[in-house]
């Protein structure tokens, strides 16, 4: 905490103090408790610090009559009220008297270990007020202790008195309250505490068993979750077979899936949950794979009644649907039967959804109907389906996964977010196959005819999702046999290039930007392998690139322009990592690096800050292919590790730092020259001097970062080493132009600017380069002329001093806690003001 | 009431209703599946189906070669295509007295049934029902008679030959009921009985039922009928949907509180939602095209195809077909794109609101404008000039076997760039393209059908709450493919009354009121009494006047007025005095009191015997008895005076009207 705040502090605690419930704006308490709990968590004392913060407290705690709103507690007069508020009807209150009162109890644990110094209490009623209560370690232990027991008592008593049988909505709302309550306090205290409790509850416990109410269901599974999370106890165990066995089949189902969820490893209990949570599935699909076990039967017959309501059946089987993935993935001696039976569940129920006749022939029809068309269904079981794709056994069941999802996927009825999960299920159902061979002609067939189909469809999420798909088998490797070389998964499936190409090409003119973006990124992730080799660009290369430029150029949304300079970053580091830098220049290089150019140049011009940060990655990656090799040249311009590309095979670089000897310098040298010449040329050198002055902060970051270690690479002089200085001196004569209107303007300006506060070094270093060389270029550098030279523009624009200007959060004046005080003392004030001003209300904001 | 059914083709159907004294025939569908037994008839010389080989028996004892024709692997008959009508025989066609239409589809075999049969009735449509339809009719009579076949083929029908046949030809059913379409004066006629009618409109039938039509939301002008009486009311449910598409919405409302509802022309294509079957029509067509193919959509040419081209408006942006002509061809193509524009009352809403603005309510004004939409009477003429390739063609008939789609069916069935998309849901598509095997364009089947499915009828019927529903047996069972599909058929309490063809159905209630009126001077002259709270009771004695089933009581006419009397002004004009009826008695004999009366008048030895109607008092007495009954009390006794006292004791406990 700086000084300043330690200062303004204690005012401020006068301040909270005196408006009470007047409070003007709520947010702030929380705000300043957001604070102080960082603080603390941060390892500050903040009663340390602030010794004033204790007044406070104290103030507020005894301070309840003048503040209505306000609802203070402290250790004694304070468990009562908690314990009631903890059923108050609004959630957001219970749910802090729950938090609040575990705290208390896990700080009157008589093995005291905890070490928090302090807890904090924040609730909102009805935005009318914030109170807090920071409950202190008081200094007596002997007092603690004995307020530690009567607490302990308090809430034992409560909890005894609280659990029953409800009655009537009020009662159930208590009762859900109170079990939740027990839940955390159960999960989080330790033997001495936890028998106490359990022991006081459990008979209630029994009692709510018992009776059946399926609103308890899961807030009673979480208790008796949490009582078994330590030492089992066979009364509880037994409550738990209980719950598993003889209630509702509803209930059953959510017990089940509340039960996996806990991550018990009680194998009888897995077992059991397991079987319930097959079992919907079981009897829709009329297949009885579960085998023979009497429980099972018992609630074969119960549930196979509950399945008959549609609402009931829908959400029954969604919550069975959701579990799967987890019990596919479990020790295959707690399943009730093969993990691959499980997939073949999922895909008669996927049958049965879409209408097919014959999967459901053996089920229930009354069962059955109630699935069919639903979509709810339809996506939870692409999901499980999804998620079941590397569990044991299932690669056998590729061909029938596959049809059944390209029949999916031509189903006219199918909706865009189940094409959706279809397209993604193939995709990861394609991704852990190991041999693609036995894909029949006529499946691989139906696929294409089918993704053909969904590039024309009306609806542009579909289009979408299928660009998408296009582009995830482009980017996948599969093996089309298992000794064949492996080979992208888009030529396995849908005999590559020359089926999706086109369909890509045609979404690039899609009327939704979202299509045209997916098929840029899709395009990016299936033509850059073919694009890599040397081969001179063919004629489609050519129109792919004129037609991204186009869009880049001309495209009103920024997402198709985003990845368009995303495509060129992909093509661009894919094709560097494949061809050493010294080999020559093929012709699909050329066309690359005309386009690169192009793009550098409108990808600045953009209006989007996102598309220019792209560029400017461009740039980087460049200047990073520029100056591979050279010696003061680090990659990466942020501190942070230079991130790869979602879709670019990074290379595996080394950048060792060479000495230069005196023989070598001057190799290097016209090296150098040269690098620095031919990236003028690409215009990086201009983008990256229009980023500097952009206005959005990233992209001048950005540009300044990467200028700095521009700068740093190839102008030492600047940095005021004399002897390195001449040097480099042909490398200080190399140019760039700057246009006479736009970001060139603010570059001048700053020239100019920099020039006169650091004239004399400046011209000293201008003059001795440009008489040198009796060249004008130099000297008209700072003059309003076309072109200046790169090394002085480096060391002139005051990059240091513009990186710590905006590497400041915008928002850093504003979202400190200092300003946070700050507001709060003006707030009250013009409250105050506003007091005598009837009428004019004060909006404070404190962001 | 009876209910006689004369189709057993559930969205074509043709049932007639006997119902007080009335005979309503609830619309004429034509079923035109028959002429896919049929050879094409192709309107440029085709070499091919020209040369194909006539069908001798492979034993060669019967020969048709003439009438019968081998193509693509089966028989087809070589003739004027002819269609299934509705049954003939069942009952006197010259008794109905009106023919209600619900929608255009179901009229089409209106002259079968209004000319050379002695139909004397009128037939009730709305207006676009009526225009529409006599454009279909005009286009059907058109396509046969620009292909004029004088051969009719009878032989093959002889019931012993058909059996020898192979199939569909052997399966088929009535074929002597096949019949030639009509001829253009035919239809004239027909259409001249008709009486237009607008919805909600009340039109009396002989003053005993009225008959009045609703909006069914399936095609411009459909509608559903109420038929009731004024005690009864029955409900007859055409081809409706619930869907937003072009037409008014569908009242559900006023089909409320029927005794009877008969429910026809639900979805044929139950597992076939129109939207997906919609995007799927747009994207196969869309795939197609940018493949550099050609796109045949083989539609009726009112209907769907509104639907259609207001959704491809909206497409062909989107899909990068801005350029592609579509070109919909048929002898009444600009009749019914106009037509459609003109009917503003009976759209939807939103189509209705365009008018004012002042836009066309269909957007296929703008494609038309923009030449993005041609539309031309037939593949000679200007069309032939203007054909652009790739492009899409809307063209007649479904069927595939007369109107210009057979041309485009020899033209473009050889190329698998091209794809033809079958839109309509009456016809099987596999058996339509039967005589152009092998074929390798492209076919995709997307049915769009609005028509209600069995989710939006249990539904709808959950609401309205009809005591009885009459329905086609088909709908009572799940289709034959699907007979695990509970969910695609009818389930109600109670069942559904099934009818196939040929039925005769006693529909299921007894009419028990009927409405009198009475005249105002009448009902003063009443005196009524109460004989419990909120009844009272009159008795009246009048004069029953039925006429046009109505009824009327008028008061008993006066006798003529006395002679004048000489002494004039003396007289007082005294109506004749009526001879006073005998009061009526109503009410019961209270045994406990009556007996405690009795004592009071000295009769004290009374014995009681309970009887099944009620009781004997033995008065031992007097030696009488007194039978109390519920309609009636019997005293049997010697003395007259006795009798009397008696006869008023009773009367004390009744009352007197």
């Amino acid at each position: 905490m700086d000084r300043e705040c330690v200062s303004l502090l204690p005012r401020v605690c006068e301040v909270l103090a005196a408006s009470g419930s007047s409070l003007p704006d709520d947010t702030i308490l929380e705000k300043l408790l957001d604070w102080f709990t960082a603080l603390t968590e941060a390892g500050e004392s903040l009663l340390e610090a602030c010794p004033c913060l204790l007044e406070f407290i104290s103030a507020v705690i005894h301070d309840t009559a003048s503040a209505p709103g306000v609802l203070s507690f402290t250790l004694r007069h304070f468990i009562e009220p908690l314990l009631q508020l903890q059923t108050d009807t609004s959630l957001f209150v219970a749910s802090a008297a729950n938090q609040m009162l575990s705290h208390v109890l896990l700080f009157c644990q008589p093995v005291s270990s905890i070490g928090c110094n302090g807890t904090n209490k924040k609730e909102d009623e009805q935005n009318t007020s914030v109170s807090k209560a920071v409950v202190e370690n008081p200094a007596e232990p002997m007092e603690i202790n004995q307020d530690c027991t009567a607490v302990v008592d308090a809430i034992s008593e409560y909890l005894k008195r609280a659990l029953g049988v409800p009655k009537g909505s009020a009662q159930l709302h208590q009762c859900q309250q109170t079990l939740r309550l027990l839940a955390l306090l159960l999960g989080q205290t330790k033997p001495p505490l936890h028998d106490k409790l359990l022991q006081t509850v459990t008979a209630s416990l029994e009692e709510m068993v018992a009776a059946d109410c399926s609103e308890l269901t899961l807030p009673l599974m979480d208790v008796i979750l949490a009582a078994c999370s330590r030492v089992p106890d066979q009364r509880i165990t037994r409550l738990l077979t209980f719950m598993l066995n003889v209630r509702k089949p509803a209930d059953l189902v959510h017990a089940a899936a509340a039960f996996l969820r806990g991550g018990h490893h009680d194998r009888v209990h897995t077992a059991q949950s397991v079987r319930l949570l097959l079992l919907p599935l079981d009897i829709i699909s009329g297949q009885n794979r579960l085998g023979t076990n009497t429980a099972g039967d018992m609630h074969r017959f119960a549930m196979t009644e509950q399945l008959k309501s549609k609402t009931s059946c829908i959400s029954m089987t969604s919550v069975c649907l959701t579990n799967i993935p987890q019990i596919a993935h479990m020790d295959p001696d707690c399943l009730p039967c093969a993990p691959d039976l499980i997939v073949s569940g999922i895909l008669s129920l996927l049958r049965i959804c879409s209408g097919d006749s014959s999967s459901s022939a053996a089920g229930c029809s009354e069962v059955f109907r109630n699935v069919i068309g639903s979509g709810k269904v339809q996506k939870c079981a692409l999901e499980a389906l999804t998620a079941v794709s590397n569990s044991p056994g299932a690669n056998g069941k590729l061909t029938d996964v596959l049809t059944l999802l390209i029949q999916y996927l031509d189903d006219p009825d199918s909706d865009p977010t189940v094409l959706h999960k279809s397209y993604q299920a193939l995709v990861k159902w394609m991704s852990v196959c190991t041999d693609v061979s036995f894909i029949t002609d006529q499946l691989r067939h139906d696929l294409v005819q089918v993704v053909k189909k969904r590039a024309c469809d009306m609806r542009w999420e579909v289009r979408d999702s299928t660009m998408e798909f296009l582009g995830h088998l482009g980017a996948m490797r599969v093996c089309r046999a298992p000794a064949e070389q492996a080979c992208d998964a888009s030529e396995a499936l849908l005999g590559g290039c020359c089926c999706t190409t086109p369909l890509l090409r045609e979404a690039l003119q899609d009327p939704e930007s979202y299509v045209r973006a997916s098929a840029i990124k899709a395009l990016a992730q299936t033509v850059m392998h073919s694009w890599q080799e040397g081969a001179a660009p063919t004629q489609e290369q050519t129109e792919i690139v004129t037609r991204l430029l186009e869009i880049l150029s001309q495209d009103t949304e920024g997402f198709a322009r985003r990845a368009v300079v995303k495509f060129f970053i992909a093509w661009f580091s894919s094709h560097t990592s494949h061809t050493p830098p010294s080999s020559p220049a093929s012709p699909s290089c050329s066309l690359l690096m005309q386009s690169v150019r192009s793009v550098l140049s409108r990808g600045c011009a953009d209006l989007d800050w996102e598309v220019k940060v792209h560029t400017l990655e461009l740039a980087e990656l460049l200047l990073d292919k520029a100056f591979l090799g050279h010696g003061s040249y680090t990659k990466g311009s942020d501190a942070r590790p230079a991130q790869p590309h979602a879709y670019a095979v990074m290379p595996d670089r080394a950048y060792t730092l060479h000495t230069h000897g005196d023989t070598r310098a001057q190799d290097a040298e016209s090296d150098l020259v040269d690098v620095l010449k031919s990236l003028v040329e690409q215009g990086v050198i201009s983008a990256l001097l229009s980023g500097l002055v952009d206005c959005d902060r990233p992209v001048a970051l950005k540009a300044c970062r990467l200028l700095i270690t521009l700068r740093v690479t190839v102008c030492p002089a600047s940095q005021g080493d004399p002897d390195v200085s001449d040097a480099t001196a042909t490398v200080a004569r190399v140019s760039c132009e700057l246009p006479r209107a736009g970001w060139a303007q603010e570059i001048r300006k700053i020239l100019g600017v920099r020039t006169e506060a650091n004239a004399e070094r400046d011209l000293n270093a201008l003059n001795a380069t440009s008489f040198e060389d009796h060249s004008e270029e130099g000297a008209s550098a700072v003059s309003h002329c076309e072109r200046v030279s790169v090394c002085e523009a480096l060391g002139s624009l005051g990059l240091d001093d513009r990186l710590e200007i905006l590497s400041r959060s915008s928002d850093h004046v504003h979202n400190s806690p200092l300003s946070l005080l700050q507001d709060i003392l003006t707030a009250s004030t013009s409250h105050t003001h506003s007091n005598t001003q009837p009428g004019q209300e004060v909006i404070v904001d404190c962001y | 009431m009876k209910l006689y059914c004369l189709s057993g083709h559930p969205t074509l159907p043709c049932n007639v209703l006997k119902f007080k004294s009335t005979t309503i025939m609830l619309d004429c569908g034509l079923d035109t599946t028959s002429v896919l037994n049929f050879l094409p008839l192709p309107l440029v010389h085709s070499p091919r189906l020209s040369k194909l080989p006539g069908w001798v028996s492979k034993d060669g004892t019967i020969n048709l070669e003439k009438e019968l024709k081998e193509c693509a692997g089966r028989v087809f008959v070589d003739a004027q295509p002819e269609f299934c009508l509705p049954e003939r025989e069942l009952l006197d066609l010259s008794t109905i007295d009106v023919i209600l239409i619900s929608n255009y589809h179901c009229m089409m075999a209106l002259p079968y049934i209004t000319e050379h049969t002695g139909f004397t009735g009128t037939v009730y449509a709305t207006e676009p029902t009526l225009q529409i339809g006599r454009l279909l009719m005009e286009e059907l009579v058109n396509f046969m008679e620009r292909v004029p076949k004088a051969q009719s083929a009878t032989s093959w029908k002889n019931k012993e030959i058909q059996r020898m046949l192979p199939g569909p030809l052997k399966d088929a059913v009535d074929v002597w009921m096949w019949k030639r379409c009509y001829s253009m004066q035919e239809v004239n006629s027909a259409l001249s009985k008709v009486q237009l009618v607008g919805y909600s409109q009340k039109v009396e039938l002989f003053g005993a039922v009225q008959v009045s039509p609703l909006s069914s939301g399936y095609s411009l002008g459909s509608s559903n009928w109420i038929i009731q009486s004024h005690h009864e009311k029955v409900s007859y449910v055409s081809g409706s949907s619930l869907l937003t598409t072009h037409p008014q919405p569908m009242d559900q409302s006023s089909l409320k509180n029927s005794d009877v509802l008969i429910l026809t022309g639900l979805t044929q294509m139950p597992t076939a939602n129109p939207d997906g079957m919609l995007g799927e029509f747009c994207s196969n067509l869309a795939m197609t095209i940018r493949a550099g193919g050609n796109v045949l959509v083989p539609c009726y040419s009112s209907g769907v195809i509104y639907d259609l081209l207001e959704c491809l408006y909206q497409f062909i942006e989107s899909a990068n077909l801005g350029t592609t002509p579509f070109y919909f061809i048929s002898p009444i193509a600009n009749s019914s794109l106009e037509f459609s524009q003109i009917f503003a009352e009976w759209l939807c809403h939103n189509k209705q609101t365009k008018v004012y603005l002042p836009e066309p309510p269909f957007p296929h004004a703008e494609l038309i404008q923009t030449n993005k939409l041609k539309h031309y009477p037939s593949i000679h003429g200007d069309f032939s000039s203007e054909f652009r390739q790739p492009c899409v063609v809307f063209t007649g008939h479904p069927s595939l076997r007369f109107g210009d789609v057979v041309h485009f069916m020899e033209l473009w069935g050889k190329s698998s760039l091209n794809t033809i998309i079958f839109t309509e849901p009456d016809f099987s598509y596999l058996d339509a393209l039967a005589p152009y095997q092998p074929l390798a364009m492209k076919c995709v089947y997307c049915p769009i059908d609005t028509r209600l499915n069995f989710h939006q009828v249990s539904k709808l019927l959950k609401e309205v709450q009809p005591l009885h529903v009459v329905c086609p047996e088909q709908y009572t069972q799940p289709p034959l493919t699907q007979s695990h599909r509970s969910d695609l058929m009818l389930e109600l309490q109670p069942p559904p009354m099934p009818y196939r063809r040929c039925s005769v159905l006693n529909l299921p209630f007894r009419r028990r009121y009927e409405r009198i009126y009475i005249l105002p001077e009448l009902a003063n002259s009443l005196v009524p009494s109460e004989i419990k709270p909120g009844v009272s009771v009159a008795t009246v004695s009048a004069l029953l006047h039925s006429k046009d089933n109505k009824h009327t009581l008028q008061s008993v006419p006066k006798p003529p007025p006395m002679p004048p009397s000489k002494k004039r002004k003396r007289v007082i004009e005294e109506p004749p005095v009526a001879l006073a009826p005998k009061p009526m008695l109503s009410g019961a004999v209270a045994l406990e009191a009556f007996l405690a009366t009795l004592q009071k008048h000295g009769i004290t030895e009374v014995k009681v015997e309970e009887t099944a109607d009620g009781h004997i008092l033995h008065l031992q007495a007097e030696d009488t008895l007194i039978q109390l009954e519920e309609d009636g009390t019997h005293i049997v006794c010697d003395s007259e005076p006795l009798r009397t006292t008696l006869r008023d004791l009773v009367l004390r406990f009744l009352q007197k009207l």
